[in-house]
């Protein structure tokens, strides 16, 4: 692989006692979208985490085209390029669209007064209706508060902010979890408008079936460890899924023999 | 515009303009020109205190300490003037102690995790305190310094000059939380303040500011009404506590439903200057403000319960 956007090497996290997430590996290509898929308690949300700035890691490094940075809040991590797009979406429902695209990055303009600058809400409203419609999602009225949306339209929403912020890497936490079949299609189709922009993917799922519709790569977490990293193509949801299910004792038998060509060795 | 949305809107805009007519006919004195400048000098107090408020309550906590703290700095301002210091110290240090207490009751609210409600009214029993032990519970009145007394009494133009200290202020306070970045990130703290941290806003300081803002109001309240009166005492703001909270209360119902705005607290408190000026002219028991700002308070919370619950219980 060429010069990776990420990498991670070595990241653990202990929460007291728990190890979250042991010795965990990763280098993610630029414009690749990767899924880190795994069981309940598996270690994903703490990898975002770490990723994303809300948490520092244990151990470890994380570098991104190269260089080691370190991350004290989301803030720095945003402007390193990642943006994360978390499980609860954190939108502000009760305000406008375009407040929520432009949260923490307002645009201002000057007044003749000296030194006093205020919002361009008009420049916003324009902007944020084209940052929406670059993910080919129309909304006539950028003032309507975002709790008058579907669920699709405020992943769009949460992803046009990422756009705002010309985020390299997005993260998405579960972006479909709460969602109907239709608004999954909706969101699934927003991951491949961001991937023809170039972007960088980071996506988290329980949904095999979304993973193999738009993830290039699979790494599989399980008991805080990186059990599997492969490519998903000519991969199944049901193959995918039995991967993650497969117990302890299996994987280790793998380890040893080295029987599976896949198993987690690539990269290195 | 549905018209449920326009009666969540301007419902209670309407009910004001029917009260407003409804003494208007009963008493031949309310609508007189002096009678409607005596309400905008008597609600003028209570707005600059209220926008206070409402800047805390943007940022979804409460302040229970202002009319406390403004007595506290009235005492401040008013003894300082009372033994012949000059005006421009006496004003300084009135708002200075008012902008202290706002920025204990942030730090509280911040750093020690104390829930607004609890500190505040903490802070409020601290002021009150002060305030008896530095007067030793008796008001100071005197012949004071004519430039000072201006500052309540003054006329510009033949309209009070406290009418033009509220409406600078409350276009002031307008003007920072809907037109500047200032004003929605304290929104965006008050309304989600997970994503607002998220997405980079420094909700912490946010918070601080949400009630610095809400002790300076306080004490710019105090200055005026010090001098406005000619004398201080310990509890001289206390009234305004509870006319405060209706008067924005009544303002989350108005405008942008829910929410608390600065157009809204405007609205509010005239209505209940409205509402206490008429209720004195018609004749109505001391009592009945009272009973009226109970209800009105009920009311409107009733409508807008969201918001305050969450400032007040972090829900
Ligand atoms: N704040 C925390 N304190 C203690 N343990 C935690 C905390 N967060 C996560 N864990 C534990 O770390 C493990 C991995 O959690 P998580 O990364 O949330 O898993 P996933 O997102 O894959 O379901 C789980 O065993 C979980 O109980
Ligand atoms: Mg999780």
């Amino acid at each position: 692989m060429p010069q990776p956007i990420l990498e991670l090497s070595g990241l653990t996290k202990r929460y007291g006692a728990v190890e979250a997430l042991t010795g965990f590996d990763l280098a993610v290509a630029a414009g690749e979208t990767l899924a880190i898929c795994g069981d309940n308690g598996a270690g994903k949300s703490t990898v975002i985490r770490i990723v994303s700035g809300a948490q520092p890691p244990s151990a470890g490094e994380i570098r991104i085209k190269g260089r080691p940075v370190r991350f004290a809040s989301p803030a720095d991590a945003l402007s390193q390029g990642i943006a994360t797009i978390y499980q609860d979406l954190a939108l502000a429902p009760r305000m406008a669209i375009y407040q929520n695209v432009f949260m923490g990055s307002e645009i201002l303009k000057p007044t003749p007064v000296p030194g006093l600058r205020v919002l361009d809400k008009q420049a916003m409203r324009e902007a944020a209706r084209g940052f929406l419609a670059r993910l080919r999602v129309e909304i006539a009225d950028m003032d309507k508060p975002v709790e008058a949306l579907s669920g699709g339209q405020r992943q769009a929403v949460a992803i046009a902010r990422a756009l705002r912020w010309k985020a390299d890497i997005v993260i998405m936490d579960e972006p479909t979890a709460a969602l109907g079949v239709r608004e999954t299609r909706k969101v699934i189709d927003l991951i491949h408008e961001i991937k023809a922009q170039g972007i960088t993917v980071i996506l988290i799922s329980h949904n095999m079936r979304d993973v193999v519709a738009v993830a290039d790569r699979a790494v599989i977490l399980k008991g805080g460890r990186k059990v599997e990293d492969i490519p998903v193509s000519g991969l199944t949801p049901k193959s995918l899924a039995g991967m993650i299910m497969r117990d302890d004792a299996e994987i280790a038998a793998d380890r040893e023999n080295q029987a599976l060509p896949l198993g987690g060795r690539r990269g290195e | 515009m549905t018209r449920a949305d326009a009666v969540s809107r301007f419902g209670t805009l309407a009910a004001g303009v029917a009260v407003f007519l409804g003494f208007a006919v009963a008493s031949e004195h309310f609508l007189t020109v002096a009678n409607q400048l005596t309400i905008l000098r008597q609600v003028s107090f209570l707005l600059i205190l209220s926008l206070g408020f409402t800047f805390a309550l943007i940022a979804a906590e409460l302040d229970l300490s202002f009319a406390n703290v403004a007595s506290l700095a009235g005492v401040v301002t008013g003894g300082l003037v009372h033994f012949g210091h000059s005006s421009g110290l006496a004003i300084a240090a009135g708002l200075t102690v008012a902008l202290a207490f706002g920025i204990v009751n942030g730090l509280l609210v911040t750093r020690l995790k104390i829930p607004s409600l609890i500190a505040t009214l903490a802070t409020a029993a601290v002021a009150r305190g002060l305030a008896f032990m530095a007067t030793d519970g008796v008001s100071w009145v005197g012949r004071w310094d004519p430039s000072f007394v201006w500052l309540g009494r003054g006329k510009v133009l033949g309209v009070p000059v406290l009418v033009v200290w509220s409406a600078l202020l409350a276009f002031g306070a307008w003007f920072a939380i809907s037109q500047t970045r200032f004003g929605v990130w304290l929104t965006a703290t008050g309304e989600a303040d997970e994503a607002a941290r998220l997405a980079g806003i420094p909700i912490r300081r946010m918070k601080v500011w949400g009630l610095t803002l809400s002790g300076l109001f306080a004490g710019i309240g105090a200055v005026l009404l010090t001098a406005s009166l000619s004398s201080a005492g310990p509890t001289s703001a206390g009234d305004f506590l509870m006319s405060g909270i209706a008067a924005v209360l009544l303002g989350m119902t108005m405008f942008t439903p829910g929410k608390p705005n600065m157009p809204g607290t405007l609205l509010g408190t005239l209505l209940i200057g409205v509402l206490a000026n008429g209720l004195v002219l018609v004749g109505a028991p001391y009592y009945a403000q009272d009973i009226a700002l109970g209800i009105i308070i009920l009311g409107s919370v009733a409508i807008s319960a969201s918001t305050l619950t969450k400032a007040a219980f972090g829900l």
